[in-house]
């Protein structure tokens, strides 16, 4: 937990839910759910606080400006500011639960196929930026909703920026049908590129 | 010689020579001086052809330069040879930086631009666009803070793209006064974004591949003409292939495959000296690329016996 002088920033732990439950495909026509892996949040404590003190009477706290723990889900981000605001609390400072609100949410999931990163760059100039030497990953800027995609060969998709679990699950059905045209066929024993050479559509 | 003009006294059309002696123009008629002094605008000396082109003396100065702000036209008062001390602390020193030459940090930047561009071997087609690409950052402003190495050093590598021609930023590195592959990288980004927002979509920069590079990293080995041909072949096969690795990886690797079939094996070390890439990598990448070499190799450059030969990683 980061404590300024009265937003208090979350960053809360990354956890593995593998989804075990069946999938939904009314919301989630893809068959895939990405998983939460970092959700980062602000509340106000409505008082100055002062750190050193804090520091020194909690339990679980350090005073390092630069640490930061980690969440799973809004719920438990909440719980946890909570907690955090009834520490704050007994060490004597007068705590409110003021503007909690969410600021970014991290997801992940694996569409299961490798993926031609080249010609989605191409096709997609106006959003992607792929450059192999400076990181393996395509970085696919969404407009609407705006978050950032990092779009790997293997198949791997990390989303960030979102403000929601919602914008999470919209940007990733609008991204599968692409990426689902730019999937890498294994050819085997067949030389030449396969000729379907798909046409490039605009996202919003 | 002899032309017609107007006399004043003869008052009509009337010849007239021309006096080159004393730049007199006469009327053959009546006598009458036209035009004293008129200045002669033909060349002051003979130039011949078969003499030394270095220093032509019709012309003076540099080429004129559009990005700078009257063409390049102000006059530099140069350090005097065998001058002692700091150039700077002499009054003449003084006197030159003093004068309110609005492009000073532009021809500075121009000049670490042509440095490094020469270390490369560049061609002066890209040293130009990276002097536009320069100032047209320049012009934003809000590169002020920034290091200012690095965007010359990614303005650089962003016109050795756009004209086809990359060079590694490993490569670009190698010239740049202290940048670091992230830094240019992150530059670089920067510079293509602010250019977007300021011109539109017309930054075209395709991505890299490895057939790119090929010819370079051949030469500098010193390849014969077959195996470069055979590299290049087996680089166009390997990008059906589901390799996941850096196209420089990959080149390094089809060289190395590609000279240990050939006569003259090139060791490790000078793959990794000429490409740029770690020794572990190219093993490793090498490692990836091993069970495909029959279908990446072509068939004219070694026979299947021959693949048995190759060393397994």
């Amino acid at each position: 937990m980061q404590i300024g002088s009265e937003q208090v920033w979350l960053h809360m732990a990354q956890y593995n839910l593998e989804g075990c439950q069946s999938v939904d495909l009314a919301e989630h026509p893809s068959g895939i759910v990405p998983t939460l892996q970092n959700i980062v949040s602000t509340v106000n404590l409505g008082c100055k606080l002062d750190l050193k003190i804090i520091a020194l009477q909690a339990r679980n706290a350090e005073y390092n400006p630069k640490v930061c723990t980690g969440a799973k889900s809004e719920e438990q981000s909440k719980l946890a500011a909570r907690k955090y605001a009834r520490v704050v609390q007994k060490v004597g400072f007068q705590a409110q639960f003021m503007d909690f609100k969410v600021q970014n949410v991290v997801a992940s999931c694996d569409v299961k196929f490798p993926i031609r990163l080249e010609r989605l760059a191409l096709h997609h100039n106006a959003f992607c930026s792929f450059e192999p030497e400076i990181f393996p990953g395509l970085i696919y800027r969404m407009k609407d909703p705006k978050i950032v995609l990092l779009i790997f060969v293997s198949g791997k998709i990390v989303l960030t920026g979102a403000k929601s679990r919602d914008q999470i699950k919209r940007g990733f059905e609008q991204i599968y049908p692409v990426v689902l045209e730019y999937r890498k066929v294994p050819q085997i024993g067949n030389e030449g590129k396969d000729s379907r050479d798909p046409v490039p559509r605009q996202l919003t | 010689m002899a032309d017609a003009s107007f006399c004043p006294d003869c008052k009509r059309s009337t010849e007239v020579v021309l006096d080159h002696s004393a730049g007199d123009m006469v009327c053959l008629e009546c006598g009458l001086v036209l035009e004293a002094h008129s200045i002669d605008e033909t060349s002051e000396w003979r130039t011949f052809a078969n003499e030394s082109s270095e220093n032509d003396p019709v012309r003076v100065g540099g080429p004129s330069n559009p990005l700078l702000t009257d063409g390049g036209l102000s006059t530099v008062i140069a350090k005097p040879n065998g001058a002692q001390g700091d150039f700077l602390s002499s009054s003449l020193g003084r006197w030159q930086t003093r004068g309110s030459n609005p492009d000073r940090s532009l021809i500075l930047a121009f000049r670490t631009i042509a440095n490094m561009a020469d270390r490369l071997g560049l061609v002066a087609t890209i040293k130009d666009r990276a002097n536009e690409i320069y100032k047209k950052v320049e012009d934003l402003k809000s590169i002020r803070g920034r290091n200012q190495d690095a965007i010359l050093a990614a303005c650089l590598y962003i016109a050795c793209r756009q004209e086809d021609r990359p060079r590694t930023v490993k490569e670009i590195c190698s010239v740049a006064n202290g940048a670091t592959k992230k830094e240019i990288g992150r530059a670089k980004e920067y510079i293509v974004k602010q250019l977007e927002v300021e011109m539109g979509q017309s930054m075209e920069m395709g991505t890299i591949h490895a057939g790119d590079f090929l010819r370079r990293f051949c030469s500098h080995l010193g390849m014969s003409n077959q195996a470069v041909k055979a590299a290049q072949e087996a680089v166009q096969k390997s990008e059906e292939l589901d390799i996941r690795r850096s196209p420089i990886s990959i080149a390094a690797a089809v060289i190395y495959m590609i000279t240990q079939l050939s006569e003259e094996k090139k060791p490790l070390r000078d793959i990794s000296l000429a490409t740029g890439v770690a020794e572990g990598t190219i093993r490793n990448s090498y490692k990836d690329l091993y069970p495909y070499a029959s279908r990446i190799i072509p068939a004219s450059f070694a026979k299947e016996e021959d693949l048995k030969n190759l060393c397994s990683p």
